[in-house]
C-alpha cells in the first residue's frame, strides 16, 4: 500500500460517500483543530482587551496569525485585516476603495470586473451603479480566460478599479494575471483580486502580482469557516472607506471583535500551506490526472470545459455526453459532488459561468465540478471514476 | 529641526506659501526656510489645529497639497500614511502640514485646508 492509497481522516464523509467538492469547502486540518482549541477555553479573553495579562495573550497570537497568513501572500503583516470570510474581503475591498476614491472628488467613475467572477464580487460592482459608478462585465473567452486586448480596450475609460480572481471557483481556469495587472497599472486603476480559491493550492505572491487588494478564506483551505483577510496594500498606500461602524478596529477598517481561535486556526492552516503546498499540488495534480484518465477510458465522451492547462492543479469541470448533473448526482449518492451553480426546485438555473465561456444551456446542465484535495486517496479515484461511469451511463 | 533648516532660520531666509482657507480665501505668508507647514501656520494665526504639536501622533495639521507642488515635496512615509489613514477629508495629495519642511524649491507652495465636512 503506497502513501496515495492510505486512508487519510476527512478522505470520506461519515456516511462513506467521497467527498470531491474541496472548492465548496475543505474539512479543517486536524493539526488546525489542535491548535485552534485551546484559544476557545483557556485562552478565552478578547484579543482588544490588552489592560491585562490575559487578553494580551490573546492579542498576541492573533498577531502571530496576522504574521502567518501575510508570509503566505508575500505581505507584510500591516497589510492583513481580518475579516468574516473572502465574500467580506471582496466586499469591503470593492465598496471600500471605490468609496475612498469617490470621496477624493475623482472623475473616474468606471469599476471593472469578469463575467465569471463569484456573485459577491459581481453585486459588489453592480451594486456601486445607484453611486453613480460605471460598472463594467467583460466576457470571457471559451477557455475561460479573459483576453487582456478585452481588458486593454475596457480601460480605454478612466477607471477607478478592476477586480479579477486569480482562480476560478467553478472550473479552476486561472487567469493570466501576470499580462493583466500592468495594463491595470498603466490605466491608473487599482487592482483587486479574489484569491479565494488560489491561496494555498499554488503559489501567490501580492508584489509579484502587482496587487493593490486581494482576498482569502480560510476554509478553502483547510482552516476554519468564518474567517478570511483583505491584502491592502501599503506603499503606494491604498485606502478604504470601512463599511462598518463600530470601534475601530483593524485599523479602522473592520469593526468588531476578532474571533480569535479562528483566526490562530486560520494562521495554522497557512503555515501548513507553506510547508505542504507544493506536496499537495503535485499529489492533487496526479490524483485529478488519474481521475480524468479513468473516466475518459469509461465514459465516452466526458469534456472537461475550460482551459485544461491554465487551471488548478486539483480541479476538474466536466461535461457528459448525454447525463445532466442532476441525474448523476441523483444517480450516485455516494459522491460528494456539485454543478457549482444555484438550483432550485429541482430545476437548474445554468451556470453563468459556463454559459459565459459559450456554453449553452443543455451543456451547462451537463456539467458537473469535482475537486480533490488533501484527503483524497487513489482509491477514492478509482471507485468515484467507477460509480460516474455507470451514473453517466445511467444505471444507479 | 536639523542644523541647516535652523541656520536657515537664523539667517532669517524667506519663502512665501499660499493657504487656501475652508472659505477660499487665499492668505500669501511669509515661510522661514526650514520651518514646517504647521509651524508657519501657527506663526501666522491659520487655522490648523496640530494637536500633537508636529509629533506625528495624530492628523490634525492635515492640509491638501495643489496637485502641481504635490510632485515636488518628499514622499510621505508610512508613519505620515499611518496618521493619514486617520484624516477626515483625505484628497489624493494630503499630507500632514508638521512633514512639510520649506525650503527654497518650495517657494510659493500652495497648501489648502481640507474640506470639514
Amino acid at each position: 500500500m503506497t502513501m496515495l492509497d492510505m486512508a487519510r481522516p476527512g478522505a470520506q464523509t461519515p456516511d462513506g460517500e467521497i467527498y470531491l467538492d474541496y472548492q465548496a469547502t475543505t474539512p479543517c486540518d486536524p493539526r488546525v483543530v489542535d491548535e485552534m482549541l485551546p484559544w476557545f477555553t483557556t485562552h478565552f479573553a478578547n484579543p482588544h482587551s490588552v489592560d491585562h495579562a490575559a487578553g494580551r495573550r490573546v492579542h498576541d497570537a492573533v498577531e502571530i496569525s496576522r504574521v502567518r497568513v501575510a508570509a503566505l501572500l508575500g505581505a507584510q503583516a500591516r497589510e492583513v485585516v481580518f475579516t468574516s470570510g473572502a465574500t467580506e474581503a471582496n466586499n469591503l475591498a470593492i465598496k471600500g476603495a471605490v468609496r475612498h476614491l469617490l470621496s477624493t472628488g475623482t472623475a473616474r467613475r468606471r469599476v471593472i470586473t469578469v463575467a465569471t467572477e463569484h456573485k459577491c464580487v459581481l453585486e459588489s460592482v453592480r451594486d456601486l451603479r445607484a453611486e453613480g459608478c460605471e460598472p463594467v462585465i467583460v466576457p470571457v473567452g471559451a477557455d475561460g480566460r479573459l483576453d487582456p486586448d478585452v481588458l486593454h480596450r475596457a480601460l480605454e475609460v478612466p477607471t477607478l478599479l478592476v477586480s479579477i480572481m486569480m482562480a476560478n471557483n467553478e472550473t479552476g481556469v486561472m487567469h493570466d494575471m501576470a499580462a493583466l495587472a500592468p495594463l491595470v497599472r498603466r490605466a491608473g486603476a487599482l487592482l483587486h483580486s479574489d484569491l479565494a480559491q488560489a491561496v494555498g493550492k499554488v503559489a501567490v505572491d501580492v508584489r509579484a502580482l502587482d496587487l493593490d487588494l486581494a482576498s482569502v478564506s480560510a476554509h478553502k483551505m483547510y482552516g476554519p469557516k468564518g474567517v478570511g483577510a483583505l491584502f491592502v496594500r501599503r506603499r503606494p498606500r491604498v485606502r478604504l472607506a470601512a463599511l462598518f461602524s463600530g470601534g475601530g478596529q483593524e485599523r479602522g477598517l473592520r469593526s468588531g471583535t476578532l474571533p480569535a481561535p479562528l483566526l490562530i486556526g486560520f494562521g495554522a492552516a497557512c503555515d501548513i500551506a507553506m510547508r505542504e503546498m507544493a506536496g499537495d499540488a503535485a499529489r492533487g495534480r496526479m490524483l485529478r490526472d488519474h481521475l480524468l484518465h479513468l473516466l475518459r477510458a469509461g465514459c465516452p465522451g466526458v469534456e472537461v470545459n475550460g482551459d485544461m492547462e491554465h487551471r488548478l492543479p486539483t480541479n476538474l469541470n466536466l461535461r457528459f455526453a448525454d447525463a445532466t448533473a442532476l441525474d448523476i448526482m441523483a444517480r450516485a449518492p455516494e459522491l460528494c459532488v456539485s454543478t457549482g451553480s444555484a438550483c432550485s426546485s429541482a430545476e437548474v438555473v445554468p451556470s453563468y459561468v459556463l454559459t459565459a465561456m459559450g456554453l449553452d444551456a443543455a451543456q451547462a446542465a451537463r456539467s458537473l465540478r469535482l475537486a480533490v484535495g488533501r484527503y483524497t486517496s487513489r482509491a477514492d479515484m478509482d471507485r468515484a471514476a467507477q460509480i460516474l461511469c455507470r451514473a453517466a451511463a445511467g444505471g444507479a | 529641526m536639523d542644523v541647516r533648516a535652523w541656520n536657515c532660520v537664523q539667517d532669517g531666509m524667506m519663502a512665501h506659501i499660499v493657504f487656501v482657507e475652508r472659505d477660499g480665501t487665499r492668505r500669501e505668508v511669509a515661510a522661514p526656510l526650514g520651518l514646517s507647514v504647521l509651524e508657519i501656520a501657527h506663526k501666522n494665526g491659520v487655522d490648523l489645529e496640530g494637536a500633537c504639536e508636529g509629533s506625528l501622533a495624530c492628523a490634525t495639521c492635515h492640509v491638501v497639497v495643489d496637485p502641481q507642488w504635490a510632485e515636488k515635496l518628499t514622499p510621505p512615509t508610512e508613519d505620515e500614511e499611518d496618521m493619514l489613514d486617520l484624516a477626515f477629508g483625505l484628497e489624493k495629495t494630503s499630507r500632514l502640514g508638521c512633514q512639510i519642511v520649506m525650503t527654497e524649491a518650495l517657494d510659493g507652495l500652495v497648501v489648502r485646508l481640507p474640506r470639514t465636512s
